[in-house]
């Protein structure tokens, strides 16, 4: 009865709001989204300490290489594929790693402050990096062998890895995963990892902790193709599988038992989720440090506009993620030109203050 | 029909729930009462597979242990006592998890609405837009009750009926709406469904219920038609007060009984 009064027109049927439906908004913000990635995508790849230009590549293409210029734009060439393309592509796959696994990682929680960083498992990615750093060329000189440049981030992604299963297990009894216990145990592993991580900061020689130092701030300077070819599929296999996880993750927001009852494979979810995550975020951190606030800013925002359906968040993290690290990254690698400040920084310094204003917000989601 | 045989539940070392026999057939409404920490959310629990038991629980002939979630989904719906949130999820969006989790039943195209059917049954119309975590607890509490509702909208699916297991459905609602929510329950098992609900309020108990289970430091202490299990001595006996059946208050102090209710 009331679609004949809502539907007046009778066309507007289908553009009918419904209320309490967001999902048109979703979509629409969505596509936004995806137009603004390519946006910053592209600015990115003109915007640099060097006045190379990838427009004049473009010109190069079309027109030929004018005579007198070749060696300009030969070096144009390099500096836009080799340095600011590889890095483009790095900083979207990390930045959309990073958002998408804060996402998962809050609707496992049922948390908005939970994220890789809080529960301990960037910092076991980190210390799996640092030792590498710091002892590849002693103690773990045959692991260093072994991968040669492979074994940063291996031993981030182990870490990582390492860390969420001792989670996991000092979480869970009986089948079932206290999320309580899991956070402060988190928190608890995290701490010894940063104290393991200040024993090797401790040990190494000046120029290790120059790397370290870097590192640990996190930035994308160091990407290669080769880099991406190591770290790139293991993140988008990761983000590959969170679609599957949406509708679960929305059923957990009403607790473990409901979830069940509603028909979600509770422990299965958890699993894919968890190993997911640590992929991700191990991944991340072996090619670009210690890059915070991300995984927790991103989501937040998205919820205040489009909700915590995580049909739609999810996406939208990764987006929103991506976009995000590629300013930060552009604003990075300009602002004291023809140094750069590690992207770290920028995130925090950006990020920080961010996420006190949505705290201190009276509508914002925590004190909800 | 529900079947429960010799349910026993252990937390730790302490027995919760000791030997309980339950049979709900479809089209019945089982009430569960019994003082605070009496056993029956553990046994309720056990019930829908949350806690591990010993014994056997059996939906529509199948144990309750061997059905995959997605199955026992599309048998049963459980509304828990009260649903805490932390993200800002509208009214709707939790009411369409329902539709989403199990098999409404509902007719084909029907689904769509079925959120907004669902709140104005529960007497929530114009809520849909809402943040649930804005809403009082007796509000939250119908609208889980709503999302129940979608997950199991047909009472009878495929020939097979299915459940609703409802914890304290009314506790913390007004007198209106736990009148409202009673009779949506009868509805279900009337139409050839079963419910199994957890209930305080010994009035409505007996105006509601077919069958009663009185439960009592995790025994089954009585069962049967209200008739038969509200008496005196069974009420002194598990609630150690001694109250007294169908007994009017003395001069002129008022009350007010759900069955004084006038359709």
């Amino acid at each position: 009865m009331d679609e004949t009064i809502a539907g007046g027109a009778g066309v507007q049927e289908r553009g009918r709001r419904v209320d309490g439906d967001r999902s048109a908004r979703a979509l629409l913000v969505i596509g936004l989204l995806a137009l603004a990635l390519a946006a910053t995508a592209l600015f990115s790849l003109t915007w640099g300490a060097s006045d190379a230009s990838a427009l004049g590549l473009v010109r190069s293409w079309l027109f030929g290489a004018t005579p007198g210029n070749e060696a300009l734009s030969m070096r144009d060439s390099v500096i836009v594929y080799d340095i600011r393309l590889p890095r483009i592509v790095l900083g979207m796959l990390v930045g959309a790693a990073l958002a998408i696994s804060g996402a998962v990682m809050q609707g496992l929680f049922r948390n908005p402050l939970a994220d890789p960083g809080l529960v301990g498992v960037s910092a076991g990615a980190g210390l799996g990096a640092v030792s590498v750093i710091v002892l590849g060329a002693t103690v773990l000189a045959p692991f260093t062998a072994l991968l040669g440049s492979y074994a940063l981030p291996f031993a981030a992604f182990g870490g990582g890895l390492l860390t969420t299963i001792i989670l996991y297990n000092v979480a869970t009894r009986q089948g079932r995963t206290s999320i309580a216990t899991m956070l402060l145990a988190g928190i608890a592993l995290g701490a010894m990892a940063m104290a393991l991580t200040g024993v090797l900061v401790y040990i190494a020689d000046d120029r290790q902790l120059r790397d370290l130092t870097f590192w640990q701030l996190g930035s994308l300077a160091g990407a290669t193709w080769l880099k991406i070819a190591g770290a790139g599929p293991i993140i988008v296999l990761a983000l590959a599988t969170t679609p599957f996880m949406a509708k679960g993750l929305n059923a957990l927001a009403l607790g473990e038992a409901t979830a069940s009852h509603l028909g979600v494979p509770v422990q299965r979810l958890k699993y894919v989720a968890i190993v997911a995550v640590s992929a991700a975020i191990g991944a991340s951190v072996a090619v670009s440090g210690g890059i915070g606030f991300v995984g927790i800013v991103v989501p937040h925002l998205l919820r205040l506009a489009i909700g915590p359906d995580n049909r739609y968040l999810l996406p939208a993290s990764a987006l929103l993620g991506a976009c995000l690290l590629l300013l930060a990254d552009a604003v990075s690698r300009t602002i004291v030109a023809p140094a750069e400040l590690p992207i770290g920084i920028v995130t925090a310094a950006v990020g920080g203050p961010f996420f006190l204003w949505i705290l201190l917000r009276k509508r914002g989601v925590v004190d909800l | 029909m529900i079947e429960a045989r010799q349910v026993s539940v252990s937390i730790g070392s302490t027995r919760i729930v000791s030997d309980v026999d339950f049979t709900v057939r479809p089209g019945e409404l089982a009430a569960i009462v019994g003082p605070n920490g009496s056993g029956k959310t553990t046994f309720l629990r056990a019930l829908t597979g949350e806690l591990a038991y010993s014994g056997q629980v059996s939906l529509n002939g199948r144990d309750a242990v061997k059905l995959k979630p997605w199955e026992a989904a599309s048998i049963r719906a459980v509304l828990p006592q009260s649903t805490a949130l932390s993200f800002p999820f509208t009214v709707r969006e939790i009411v369409k998890l329902g539709v989403t989790g199990g098999r409404s039943g509902a007719l084909a195209g029907e689904d769509d609405r079925l959120p907004e059917r669902a709140l104005a049954r529960v007497d929530l119309e114009g809520f849909a837009g809402r943040f649930y975590q804005e809403l009082s607890g007796g509000e939250q509490q119908r609208v889980q009750l709503a999302r129940v509702l979608c997950q199991v909208w047909a009472p009878v699916l495929d020939g097979q009926p299915r459940y609703l297991f409802l914890d304290e459905p009314v506790s913390s609602l007004d007198i209106k709406h736990q009148l409202i929510i009673m009779n949506i329950a009868r509805d279900f098992a009337r139409r050839g469904g079963g419910v199994v609900a957890i209930l305080h309020d010994l009035n409505l108990t007996a105006m509601y219920a077919d069958q009663i289970c009185v439960m009592h430091r995790g025994k089954l202490a009585a069962a049967g038609a209200p008739q038969v299990v509200l008496t005196d001595g069974l009420i002194e006996k598990v609630f150690g007060c001694r109250l007294r059946v169908g007994a009017l208050p003395q001069g002129d102090i008022p009350f007010v009984l759900p069955q004084s209710a006038v359709a």
